[in-house]
């Protein structure tokens, strides 16, 4: 009997999910050997990880807080790598959502009931915008959207610094380059959890029950993963790609809709706080699928906020960064492994 | 939500002078008189947790450098208390989670050094056991005092002696944010060149940050390659001194005695010291004798100029030396006329302005470019 190594064109679904398990725990292990060895008490941060995080309320909140904004860039990434794209502007769009719904804010008057919705709408068409030109380039150019998307979030980023510290700036002087309160609020949820964590949740699990079910969902993901064999069966390749990154980044929008709403109330530098790029992590972990986006930006969140816990404690947020490099890093080897089996044969 | 919006103006008002209130800095560093609040209830040492939140990194050898010195004379003064600090919060809803974590593991006094508006009102108004002392802020709550230091007449002073040094008449400005701590410090560094060369200009490059030495080194080249001479700048860490060092040019610091990282091109540093002011704060909170207040921490007690760098001419060390006693003898150099940078007269020949005017300064004056 002999063993082969052989590799298989689909990785498999257990074979996944084994090793995102496996980097997760490497990556907390490794974690833990450095803390041990910089002599901390290991047992006693685990407590206060936990008692800052799932065991107490306030620990409940922020994980809501967190969880909001990654699951939507986290679901921004995943569409748009079905029908073959990569977003990598989730951060920049997530700006642009956030600029045009406060915009909304600010300058649309009215009741609460009424703007809001509206909001909603133009955090979802600003974060349309800020894709568009990286998607009519990549449809009609065939222009990387990595490259254009990843350089559109150093502009989003700047605009927000611009209007925050310039036209919008709060005119009350008391605001530290921001503008000024906004004067409506997403209602909330669970004490501080907004109405967003829910609207993401049904949007993810909504938008999943579109691709996987229904005849244009099957097209996307043909076109997504074969472009020529999509075209050879008719289906209109471009078209799906364009829809699908125009869906891609209005997601991404909401997210910085929601966050300057729900959860900072004013539009200044800084708000993204990286869920953008966060949103890239989540969609590898998730591996395109839904309850994996949910799964993988609830441990993304668990993640952040153990990093404000620990760095009381003196570990330095650096750590964490690293932490979270790491399971991306042992996830892309494992994903790659799975593609492998050990094939047993008998010799002949 | 929180009605903040009707508090902030109404205490705005205070401050800015409209009621009528004189806001001269006395000795103790007091603006403003503390609110009539009643003071926390005392501390045992050994059960307090005195928790510091940081703009920047504790290594940065500049502002959060200088922030955490006045934590280790607080832990050296206290030694059972509990210090705790985290550094490098973001202007994000992070900052908030951060001073929440800091209220659930039990701090009974929260001492910050950047701006982080409500972000930490939010907390503070639900943590009414926890003292706050928020750095560079204009907003007093019951259980949140303010402090700065006076950054401007050391700026003023170097000023002077960038106008005796400067062949270009030129002068660069490094800025984080178009925030009053950049307008006072750029404006004051210019009017002190302008006592000396009437016909000096600034001009300043804002790079949305703090704490980002590539962007400060790119932009102390930008301002040398625009023909500045000397430079000045709000930044936490040293990247423009070395810039400036490599042309052969001058720079004024701030924080810290950055020397070692351009011994020719050092000028001097606007140096601050909170560690007195820290300690105090600390001890009226555990006597149970703390109430907020607004504090600027004085020229010459917690705020004043390095020791001159070594390539300084004596002639120019002496004339803003010369200046500088004037300032401790009370002359105040921010004195009318003065322009802003579209023409317009702000101060009227005959006036000065205050302190409090300086805090919240948000126009350029006249020569200045660049910020607004």
């Amino acid at each position: 009997m002999s063993i082969r190594i052989q590799r298989v064109p689909s990785e498999n679904m257990a074979g996944g999910l084994a090793a995102r398990l496996i980097a997760i725990v490497l990556a907390l292990s490794i974690a833990a050997i450095v803390f041990a060895m910089s002599g901390a008490d290991l047992g006693k941060l685990g407590a206060h990880v936990f008692k800052s995080t799932f065991g107490s309320r306030f620990g409940l909140m922020d994980l809501g807080l967190i969880v909001t904004p990654l699951i939507l860039t986290g679901l921004a990434v995943t569409v748009a790598m079905k029908v073959g794209a990569w977003n990598i502007g989730a951060e920049g769009q997530f700006c642009a959502g956030a600029i045009a719904a406060t915009a909304v804010a600010l300058f649309v008057p009215g009741p609460t009931i009424l703007v809001l919705p509206l909001m909603f709408v133009a955090g979802a068409i600003g974060g349309m915008l800020w894709i568009l030109i990286p998607t009519l380039a990549r449809a009609y150019a065939d222009v990387s959207e990595l490259i254009t998307t990843l350089l559109l979030n150093f502009v989003g980023a700047l605009f927000i610094y611009y209007l925050a510290t310039g036209p919008w700036l709060d005119p009350s002087g008391l605001s530290f380059a921001a503008t000024k309160r906004l004067p409506h609020d997403v209602p909330g949820f669970w004490g501080d959890v907004h109405w967003g964590l829910p609207i993401a949740v049904l949007l993810t699990v909504a938008l999943a029950g579109v691709l996987n079910y229904t005849r244009w969902g099957y097209e996307v993901r043909i076109a997504g993963s074969n472009p020529a064999a999509a075209r050879y069966a008719a289906i209109p390749f471009r078209r799906h790609l364009i829809v699908v990154m125009l869906m891609s980044g209005a997601i991404a929008g909401l997210a910085g809709m929601f966050e300057v709403i729900g959860t900072t109330h004013r539009l200044q530098g800084g708000i993204s706080n990286n869920f953008g790029y966060i949103g890239i992590m989540v969609a590898v972990l998730a591996r395109g699928s839904a309850i994996g986006v949910i799964a993988g930006a609830a441990l993304m969140a668990v993640i952040l906020k153990s990093g404000i816990a620990l760095q009381t404690q003196g570990v330095n947020i650096s750590t964490v960064l690293a932490l979270t490099g790491l399971i991306l890093f042992f996830t892309a080897i494992g994903d790659e492994l799975s593609h492998y089996r050990i094939v047993r044969s008998k010799p002949a | 939500m929180i009605d903040f919006r009707n508090l902030s103006r109404r205490r705005f008002l205070e401050l800015s002078g409209a009621t009528g209130v004189a806001l001269g800095v006395s000795g103790a560093g007091l603006m403003r008189p503390a609110l009539a609040a009643t003071p926390l209830a005392p501390v045992a040492e050994e059960d307090a947790v005195i928790a510091f939140g940081y703009v920047g990194p504790t290594s940065d050898e500049g502002w959060t450098w200088q922030h955490d010195q006045g934590r280790l004379a607080v832990q050296e003064a206290f030694p059972k208390a509990k210090t705790i600090f985290v550094e490098n919060i973001p202007y994000s809803a992070d900052a908030g989670r951060t001073f929440r974590q800091f209220v659930s593991e039990g701090a009974n006094m929260i001492i910050t050094n950047s701006t982080y508006g409500d972000f930490i009102y939010d907390v503070a108004k639900n943590a009414p056991e926890t003292a706050f002392l928020h750095c560079d802020d204009r907003t007093l709550m019951d259980n949140m005092g303010v402090f700065y230091p006076s950054h401007w007449y050391p700026s003023y002073v170097t000023g002077v002696a960038a106008g005796h040094m400067s062949e270009s008449s030129k002068l660069g400005y490094v800025a984080s944010f178009p925030v009053p701590s950049s307008f006072a410090g750029s404006n004051a560094f210019l009017l002190g060149a302008r006592s000396v060369k009437p016909d000096a200009t600034i001009q300043v490059i804002a790079i949305n940050s703090w704490f980002d030495p590539q962007a400060s080194t790119q932009a102390a080249r930008a301002l040398i390659d625009n023909g500045a001479d000397v430079l000045f700048g709000i930044m936490d860490e040293p990247g423009y001194l070395q810039v400036a060092e490599q042309r052969g040019k001058k720079a004024v610091m701030l924080n810290t005695d950055s020397r070692k990282y351009g011994p020719n091109a050092y000028v001097s540093s606007i140096m601050f010291d909170f560690r007195k002011f820290y300690v105090d704060q600390v001890r009226a909170r555990l006597e149970g004798k703390w109430v907020p207040g607004q504090f600027l921490l004085p020229f010459g007690d917690g705020t004043d100029r390095d020791a001159w760098g070594e390539t300084v001419p004596a002639g120019a060390a002496k004339a803003a030396d010369e200046v500088r006693e004037k300032i401790l003898g009370g002359w105040n150099p921010f004195q009318g006329e003065i322009k802003d940078n579209k023409g317009e007269v702000r101060v009227p020949a005959g006036q000065s302005m205050s302190d409090n005017d300086i805090y919240n300064w948000n126009w350029s004056v006249d020569g200045s470019s660049g910020l607004a």
